[in-house]
């Protein structure tokens, strides 16, 4: 199962599929936010248009080397999704993908401009407020299936608690952890209402937030990565579905869905709304969780 | 068709409009017109955007916006003009702060006039802007070689003359400032003359990323001596060299004469201190009207 | 005379010959040999593959130095200590008069009878021992804490001459201390005998104080006092711990204590760590590290962050086998992670440079803490872990912010916007500093990695303050690094007139902070894991799976990948300006406003300090800290 050559044809395809994915994810996105706003929308195939058009641009800077932090955001994200799909340390995962966001974060800080700063800022305390519950959601994991490995959890291999009913689905010993995800979710994909480092949606007080500095291919590779990311996050609320993989199918599609709806009805919040909300969130549910998960071991 | 056609983000800049044009290119946005439909975008940020959509006259505050906000748009990159007051200045064009239409501050490549502009021609404009990006895109990547920015001087041929026609009106307004009038010859142009002109005259373009926004042009009256008139720049290129470089250009290609002779206004300090650099000296003066006299200025080849 | 006792003896001999020494120019090849005789004996210490303990054994030492005489020798300043002691307290002001005297004399009663007993408690085999953890103490020690010295020659020089002309300079007596406290964490990391650690780990305490109030003016005398009193406190509890130990008859020794389990030395060991607990500044006792941020640079780094403060949790570390899996143990973790967690939620909301790094240093010794108390073999591993990536990196930090506060003449965050043109060199290592103490894959990420699986298997519930806390770790360090990396406008760089000694223990020390994540898997084989095999009585054992070092390692080459793409600087891109809605002056950050008037902007980062109000938060730290630690106290009573 984990041989290297194995493991080098997953991270293959991982590298091709994920970008395809991602992009066509994005598409859907925003016909469907269209359809819900009764517009028709752009063409299925628009994010890949964006980025072909982006890619063709003329490069330009406000500092010179604030590029060679998104790059390094780039690979370092793509570098992450490989880690999850060859199935190996959760914990690694996390933060590798942590490592990823600080490089796109240190990068506006470079870009010095007062909107790309604000952005950054945000960002950081968006990172806060998610952390809390990534780390817990690899804890609690590890608590239901006994493993960090990715792998392992998706082949179902080891459960501590098989005892208890519906052990072998990760999710029904987790859905505290599970709900405060979603919740975290909602600010990993950057939608309202905790859109607050960079909105899809023009006209805010913050221009484009953490991107506004980058332009041409750089925002170019800014998209791609968080195509990558967000096939990556799916895949996260996959692995709650342990070996049961067509609930982890629906449920991603499930989530995806409900993510749009968030967005579409939500107005954005301001910072401190965010923060408390995603660590109670955090506390009550997923942590509240782990404790009742402790109690029954 | 590229991936650039078929997305194009735009930012919309009002100058000083009263808002009706601004309310339709919101208009477009709107699920009736739903322009997102094309892939078009509106960023609110020119380091995304395309297309820079630019709405009423430009009155003085806002030239250096206007300005600011086109230099940080990367190429390719179109200026539309929506509306009749940024076109042309409008109602507004005489007003004592206003300079005039979005062109006599940055080079301009679509005008879709109205007032209020409206949404049909607002999309209109932008289809007909795709085509412009599409063009400027490939001419980017032939001359990859040179840095993007950099000025080309080459002949202009007979398709250039509308657009060279444009960036003459828009260089001489400041002519017409210096004199109180709008009666120069340059200014008074018509289509049908300035083709007739390149009949019989060279003409010479500069070119910035496949925008024209300086040109000269000239002939040689068979006995020895070109007459060279007609030097335009665009006020966003003004004071960087384009002037001299295209009037060396156009030297060089009369290779047969030996003087070249070069006229302007007599208020005209800022023509003549860049005629004298290039070595042009004063030889005779007449009357044109009572406002304005010429100032005939002439140079041996060495 | 063997390598260790020399190890021990010769700071203490260099420190009274700096006393002696009033003249910078003698005194800097002194101090200079000093420093590389330490580095040299900790380095040969570590290097001599022939090391066993019986090396070191008594005979060796018993060869030159008679072990009744140095009994007596250590009782003799020991009382001369406690008088000093007693004297300082009596000169202080309301509730420290009587409470300094007290302590000091609750401890003396303890101990005094044991000592001058004599033969009455079960001798001690080895009053020094030798093992992997000790030598791992030792090459810190030695290395970190020897750079640091060279660094405070320069700096005090500057010190005194540019920045505090009007304060006598008593550098003579401040290089003496030093020398003498390096001397005294030898005897801390390789005594056996509980009477020589906790006669070394007064000395360490009494060092602290002297340099704390180094200044001489109100505030470090006060912040001096508090430290004292908070230190003497644990020493009271050390005291306890070893009247405890040779009263029920065993012999006054960390071997015997280790070897004879948690059903015989829980108390004492609950008494350790609280010792342990008080002098590496943990909640309650976290104010006096705060405190203690007067002091020069250099104090801070070498006692407040790298060193001293490492003595406590090296003590919580070496009682983990006796703690593993008690309710004491238990209460231990939690007070370790209840101060990590509130620390580090209060750097969020601090400015000043120095006192982020008190509160991540306090943040860390928490974590470390938390292991000790948790103590499976894991959380040793990754305990010991931390303290060498802590030492290290922590050590660069507080360098770096002393060299820039001489420079910018202010340590606030705020003021070190643009610094990576103004001081260059320092802010790229102040970047690899801050990198190895939060961000994957340096030291610290790996270590934390290890401590939440640790904790995730002995006591998930701790991991509540794990998760929460890292986030706000890297809050605070990320915002630093982006004040350093922005620039709005253009600086002259100020980075001149930087000495010598300074340049090459920052140079090492960033090195080192990136070495140490490179050769860490050997770290732990030759170091770490033998010491936990032996602690434990263990035939296998491993953290961490080869697939994940590999991981590690293929990431850090990644990251270190990223200074090559400043080759690429400036190429192929057109610079403009920052979007300004337009209103660029074309002058940096500088725009035009109404009426053509022009403004400047500076940016700043959060600190929520409305939502984290730092007295608030540690004042809930400190009671309930408090009451954890009254918990562990009482069971010891009751005991």
């Amino acid at each position: 199962m984990n041989s290297w050559g194995h493991v080098l044809i997953r991270v293959l395809i991982y590298l091709v599929a994920a970008p395809l994915l991602g992009g066509l994810l994005a598409g859907i996105d925003r016909r469907i936010s269209a359809r819900m706003q009764s517009r028709v929308g752009p063409p299925l195939l628009q994010p890949f248009y964006d980025v072909a058009k982006l890619w063709s641009k003329e490069p330009i800077v406000v500092r010179r080397s604030q590029n060679f932090y998104i790059i390094f955001f780039f690979l370092l994200t793509v570098f992450t999704g490989g880690l999850f799909f060859c199935g190996s340390d959760l914990l690694l995962v996390f933060f590798a993908l942590t490592l990823s966001g600080i490089f796109f974060i240190l990068g506006a800080y470079k870009a010095s401009s007062p909107y790309s700063f604000v952005g950054a800022s945000r960002e950081l305390i968006q990172v806060m407020a998610y952390e809390p519950i990534v780390l817990l959601t690899a804890v609690g994991l590890y608590m239901a299936t006994g493993t960090f490995q990715v792998d392992a959890i998706w082949g179902g291999a080891f459960h501590p608690l098989k005892a208890l009913p519906g052990a072998h689905i990760p999710v029904l010993l987790l859905p505290g952890v599970f709900v405060a995800l979603l919740y975290a979710m909602e600010i990993k994909f950057r939608k309202s209402p905790f859109d607050l480092a960079a909105s899809h949606h023009a006209h805010q007080e913050l221009v484009r937030g953490i991107t506004t500095e980058f332009s041409g291919p750089t925002l170019a590779m800014i998209e791609v990565a968080h195509w990558y990311e967000n096939v990556m996050l799916l895949g996260w609320i996959f692995l709650f579905f342990g070996s049961c993989w067509p609930a982890g199918l629906i449920a991603c599609a499930v989530t995806y869905f409900l993510l749009l709806v968030v967005d579409n009805v939500c107005a954005r919040v301001k910072w401190p709304v965010m923060l408390r909300s995603a660590w109670g969130m955090t506390l009550v549910f997923g942590f509240g969780n782990i404790v009742v998960l402790s109690l029954l071991k | 068709m590229s991936g650039l056609t078929r997305s194009p983000w735009v930012i919309h800049y009002d100058a000083s409009s009263c808002n009706g044009c601004d309310i339709e290119v919101l208009a477009s946005l709107t699920p009736g017109f739903d322009v997102e439909r094309f892939g078009i975008i509106n960023t609110g940020n020119p380091k995304h955007a395309d297309i820079f959509l630019v709405t009423g006259s430009v009155n003085q505050p806002n030239r250096d916006v206007v300005r600011s906000i086109y230099e940080q748009m990367p190429e390719p990159r179109v200026v539309m003009a929506l509306g009749i007051c940024a076109t042309s200045g409008g109602i507004f064009r005489e007003c004592y702060n206003v300079a005039g239409g979005v062109d006599t501050v940055i080079p301009v490549d679509v005008y879709v006039p109205g007032c209020a502009v409206r949404p049909e021609a607002i999309i209109d404009g932008v289809v007909m802007a795709l085509g412009i990006l599409e063009k400027r895109r490939l001419r980017l990547r032939q001359d990859a070689q040179a840095t993007s920015g950099d000025l080309r001087i080459e002949r202009a041929t007979a398709e250039d003359i509308p657009e060279i026609l444009t960036i003459q009106k828009i260089a001489y307004r400041s002519e017409a400032e210096i004199y109180a009038d709008q009666s120069l010859p340059p200014l008074q142009q018509s289509l049908a003359e300035i083709t007739h002109d390149y009949e019989r005259m060279v003409f010479f373009k500069g070119v910035i990323n496949g925008k024209i926004v300086a040109s000269v042009r000239g002939y040689d009256n068979g006995q020895g001596t070109a007459h060279l008139l007609r030097l335009s720049v665009h006020p966003y290129f003004q004071g960087r060299g384009y002037g001299q470089r295209l009037v060396a250009a156009i030297e060089q290609s009369f290779p047969a004469c030996r003087r070249f002779e070069i006229f302007t206004g007599h208020r005209s300090e800022r023509n003549q201190h860049l005629y004298g650099k290039l070595g042009y000296a004063r030889f005779k003066s007449e009357p044109f009207n009572p406002q304005v006299e010429w100032v005939y200025m002439e140079k041996q080849r060495s | 005379m063997g390598l260790i006792p020399l190890l021990i003896a010769v700071p203490f001999l260099i420190g009274l010959a700096l006393l002696l020494i009033t003249r910078d120019c003698i005194r800097k090849p002194v101090v200079a040999a000093g420093v590389l005789a330490v580095m040299a004996g900790s380095v040969l210490l570590a290097a001599l593959p022939s090391i066993s303990p019986n090396l070191f054994q008594l005979p060796l030492l018993q060869g030159v130095v008679n072990r009744e005489l140095a009994n007596r020798a250590m009782l003799i300043v020991e009382g001369a200590i406690s008088l000093y002691l007693i004297w300082v307290g009596l000169r202080s002001s309301q509730w420290q008069k009587w409470l300094i005297p007290l302590l000091v004399v609750g401890q003396a009663a303890l101990l005094l009878p044991l000592e001058l007993g004599g033969g009455h408690h079960p001798a001690v085999a080895q009053n020094l021992f030798c093992d992997k953890f000790s030598i791992i103490m030792a090459l810190i020690i030695g290395i970190v804490g020897g750079l640091i010295c060279l660094y405070a020659l320069g700096y005090m020089r500057e010190f005194h001459e540019s920045h505090h002309p009007e304060m006598p300079d008593r550098r003579n007596r401040f290089f003496a201390i030093l020398f003498i406290f390096l001397g005294a964490m030898y005897g801390v990391v390789f005594a056996n005998n509980l009477f020589w650690l906790y006669f070394f780990w007064e000395i360490t305490t009494l060092s602290s104080f002297w340099l704390i109030g180094y200044k001489g003016n109100d505030e470090s005398r006060r912040n001096a006092r508090r430290a004292l009193v908070m230190n003497l406190a644990g020493g009271l509890g050390f005291a306890a711990a070893i009247y405890w130990q040779v009263r029920s008859g065993h012999p006054a020794s960390l071997d015997a204590m280790i070897a004879s389990g948690a059903a015989v030395a829980l108390l004492p060991a609950a008494l350790l760590a609280f010792a342990g607990i008080t002098k590496s500044a943990q909640l309650p006792f976290s104010s006096w590290l705060l405190g203690a941020m007067v002091a020069p640079t250099p104090v801070s780094a070498l006692l407040h962050s790298s060193t001293m403060v490492n003595a406590g949790v090296y003590l919580v570390l070496r009682m983990s086998p006796i703690l593993r899996d008690t309710t004491a143990g238990l209460l231990v973790a939690s007070v370790g992670a209840l101060t990590f967690l509130a620390t580090s939620l209060v750097a969020i909301t601090a400015s000043d440079a120095k006192k982020v790094l008190a509160y991540s240093t306090i943040a860390n010794l928490g974590l470390i803490v938390l292991c000790g108390g948790i103590g499976t073999p894991a959380a040793v591993w990754a305990g010991v872990l931390l303290i060498v990536f802590h030492a290290i990196a922590k050590g660069l930090l507080f360098l770096c912010v002393g060299v820039i506060e001489h420079k910018l003449h202010s340590r606030d965050i705020n003021d070190m916007s643009g610094l990576i043109l103004k001081m260059p060199r320092l802010s790229i290592m102040l970047q690899i500093g801050m990198a190895g103490m939060f961000l994957a894959p340096f030291g610290m990420l790996i270590s934390k990695w290890a401590v939440l699986k640790a904790v995730v298997d002995a006591q998930p519930l701790l991991s509540f303050f794990i998760v929460f806390g890292s986030a706000a770790t890297l809050f605070f360090w990320v915002k630093w690094m982006g004040v350093l990396l922005e620039v709005t406008q253009p600086h002259a760089n100020v980075e001149r007139n930087i000495g010598r000694g300074e340049w090459v223990a920052l140079y090492a020390l960033a090195g080192l902070t990136f070495g140490t994540c490179m050769l860490f898997p050997l770290l732990s084989s030759f170091l770490i894991v033998p010491y936990v095999k032996a602690q434990y009585h263990l035939a296998d054992f491993s953290v961490m799976g080869q697939g994940n070092v590999i991981i590690m390692i293929i990431m850090l080459a990644l990251v270190s990948l990223f200074p090559l793409s400043f080759l690429h600087y400036g190429r192929h891109v057109k610079v403009v300006d920052p979007y300004l809605g337009g209103a660029n002056t074309g002058q940096g950050n500088q725009f035009t406003g109404s009426a053509g008037a022009v403004h400047g902007m500076s940016m700043q980062n959060y600190y929520l300090s409305a939502m984290l109000p730092e007295a608030k938060l540690m004042l809930a730290g400190v009671v309930l800290a408090g009451l954890l630690l009254a918990g562990l106290l009482l069971g010891v009573a009751l005991v």
